[in-house]
């Protein structure tokens, strides 16, 4: 067997070598590419007002500077902790809110039979296809009406309905075997019970990625924190990154500082609890 | 989805299925899941069913919130029901049609362009993409997709502000890279001369697409890195056995066997294509010369900057029809894949 494919595979081999080669050199400037807007975004945030509007614009630093940070860290116009906080505030809140109503229902979905079951399933499926831009207008004439516009409570409340949470974790609560949930009844213990300390512990890497994953949806939010938030001490980053960037059009130093303050911290957290978000991503390919 | 398609052939010949449903369900099981399903059912009803017959509803209404309006909704009174009139218009394509209706062209045409050109062009860089990383060794592999897998998680607001900093005419990177390269000065306004059009593509709406497909990429990379880590290893060796190399391979093994994986990714590309608003806004607001007016900008602008909600929800709609089409095209697609 091996003396007959011997020759074909050591021919190949020369040939691969040179490909492998391409592949690493292709792989390398992939990779320049993917983070060069980053590396380019901190070098300008270290140079000086004159350094970055000089043409042509140079790439490193000539005098790097952390100014630009102690501009923005102080400018009173720019409390960043506060809207840090909005951000958070709105992000953790959601994060609970979908966690929870979708461990339940994802949940009773998977287990329980009951009338109007398949209609219901449908229903929420169907939401997940329906564009945001859709259901924006009434969603503000809603909150509007609610006098919920400029409210943090506003981008919370009508969060914890999650479709894809529901789905997510309906798929995951499928594999909890039913003799288990059955055991328990004949041990007495209620049905509250059972869900609470038998069924959430095993949706529990399901519920660590939904959860990731709704904290990132939430943070990066733009559109519907842009409707409802109009007063500038309610915003969130993304929507202050942007005024920020606009207010300061002229000096692109200074609102990379912003963008490096706004985007980089966060960063580190989604590279820390990488694998959630792709385990997320590629169960349910959903992108949000 | 093949259960679901064993199951439906099994139904019909089974006894109806309504006794089933509580069948050996004891009371504590019923109160339990009446008492989480009834207010997740009025929840809904109100957070997710309201708004979307709302919506539909508006559509048949020439509505603005300032506007006060009848008891029910506000529609009605000073928000008048125009049955089709909004749809009607749509279809007016004449140059003296309103502004609104010529602008909901313009963005149509351009939503359109942007969809498929981001789509084939997703695919022609993840796809090779995905079957280089994932043929190097592991801990490089894992380095590789982090790396392509930030941009994803960046803020969108924040990769159109990086991008719009490369692409400033006058202090961004790309004009200074080619001005070394030409060994002159280059000063393109890639994001705001309506003048520079390459055939029926704008250059403002081709480096938006830029911006979008540095930050989309990884999102496809990663289903496609997870489908190529499916294929068996035994089929991979039969083919190099046989003599197959890198590209013989990835054209004949590879890519044959990933078909079901790229059209869904394919698919659920272009959907979200057609929803992207932050990048659009951020980069150029639908500029120079509503060049870059996307259908979810002009729905964004008809609704809260001019306040046209009846208009703005009746535009919403075709975005939706768009979206559902594909959606549909999708599962016809998807399951003949599946059969086969």
């Amino acid at each position: 067997m091996a003396t007959i494919t011997f020759r074909p595979a050591r021919k190949s081999e020369q040939r691969l070598r040179f490909g492998r080669l391409a592949v690493y050199v292709f792989l390398l400037v992939g990779s320049l590419i993917a983070l060069l807007p980053f590396v380019w975004m901190i070098l300008a945030s270290l140079k000086t007002g004159p350094e970055v509007r000089q043409i042509p614009p140079s790439f490193w630093p000539e005098a790097p500077t952390l100014d630009n940070y102690r501009t923005i860290l102080t400018d009173p116009t720019l409390p960043l902790s506060l809207f840090y906080r909005n951000s958070a505030i709105i992000a953790i809140s959601n994060v609970i809110l979908a966690v929870g109503t979708s461990a339940l229902f994802g949940y009773i979905f998977a287990k329980f039979d009951f009338p109007g079951k398949r209609a219901l399933f449908w229903f929420i499926v169907a939401t997940m296809m329906i564009p945001f831009q859709v259901t924006m207008i009434p969603g503000y004439l809603i909150l509007a009406k609610l006098g919920l516009i400029n409210k943090l409570t506003g981008l919370i409340i009508g969060s914890a309905f999650n479709a894809f949470g529901i789905f997510l974790v309906r798929q995951f609560a499928l594999s909890i075997p039913g003799e288990m949930l059955d055991a328990a009844r004949v041990d007495g213990a209620s049905e509250w019970r059972i869900f609470w300390s038998i069924a959430l512990p095993q949706l529990g890497p399901a519920l660590a990625t939904l959860g990731m994953m709704t904290f990132m949806w939430n943070w990066n939010a733009y559109l519907w924190p842009l409707i409802v938030l109009t007063e500038q001490n309610k915003r969130t980053l993304p929507i202050i990154l942007n005024w920020y960037s606009t207010q300061h059009s002229n000096q692109i130093q200074l609102t990379m500082a912003a963008s490096v303050l706004v985007i980089i911290p966060i960063l580190f957290v989604f590279l820390l609890t990488q694998r959630w978000i792709v385990r997320g991503m590629t169960l349910s390919g959903m992108k949000g | 989805m093949n259960s679901a398609a064993t199951q439906s052939t099994v139904l019909p010949d089974a006894p109806t299925p309504r006794p089933r449903f509580w069948q050996g369900r004891t009371g504590a099981q019923k109160v339990f899941v009446l008492s989480a399903l009834t207010p997740m059912i009025l929840y809904v009803a109100f957070w997710s069913l309201l708004p979307i017959v709302w919506a539909a509803a508006l559509a048949f209404f020439d509505y603005s919130a300032r506007r006060q309006g009848g008891v029910v909704l506000g529609l009605g009174g000073d928000n008048p029901f125009v049955g089709l009139q909004h749809f009607r218009n749509m279809l007016n394509f004449s140059p003296e049609a309103p502004l609104e209706v010529r602008l909901f062209h313009i963005s149509v045409k351009t939503t359109l362009m942007f969809a498929f050109l981001i789509v084939p062009l997703n695919l022609m860089i993840t796809l090779p993409l995905a079957a280089m990383i994932e043929s190097v060794h592991n801990r490089l592999r894992l380095g590789l997709r982090t790396i392509f897998f930030l941009p994803v998680v960046t803020s969108s607001v924040g990769v159109a502000i990086m991008w719009g900093y490369i692409l400033h005419p006058q202090r961004g990177l790309l004009n200074a890279g080619l001005g070394s390269v030409m060994g002159r000065m280059v000063a393109i306004n890639w994001t705001g001369d309506p003048s520079l059009i390459i055939g029926p593509i704008p250059v403002a709406l081709i480096a938006v697409i830029i911006a979008y497909l540095w930050q989309d990429i990884g999102y496809n990379l990663i289903i496609f890195i997870a489908a190529l880590q499916g294929i068996p290893e035994s089929i991979r060796d039969a083919a190099i056995m046989d003599g197959a190399t890198g590209i013989t391979m990835f054209r004949h093994i590879t890519l044959p066997l990933l078909r079901p994986t790229i059209l869904l990714a394919a698919i659920l590309t272009m959907i979200s294509a057609f929803q992207v608003f932050d990048i659009f806004q951020v980069m150029t607001r639908g500029g120079p010369d509503n060049q870059t007016r996307v259908l979810t900008f002009d729905i964004y602008d008809n609704a809260f900057r001019f306040q046209n909600m009846g208009w703005a929800a009746a535009t919403s709609v075709v975005l939706f029809l768009i979206v559902l089409a594909i959606s549909l095209l999708q599962n016809r697609m998807l399951r003949s894949e599946w059969e086969y």
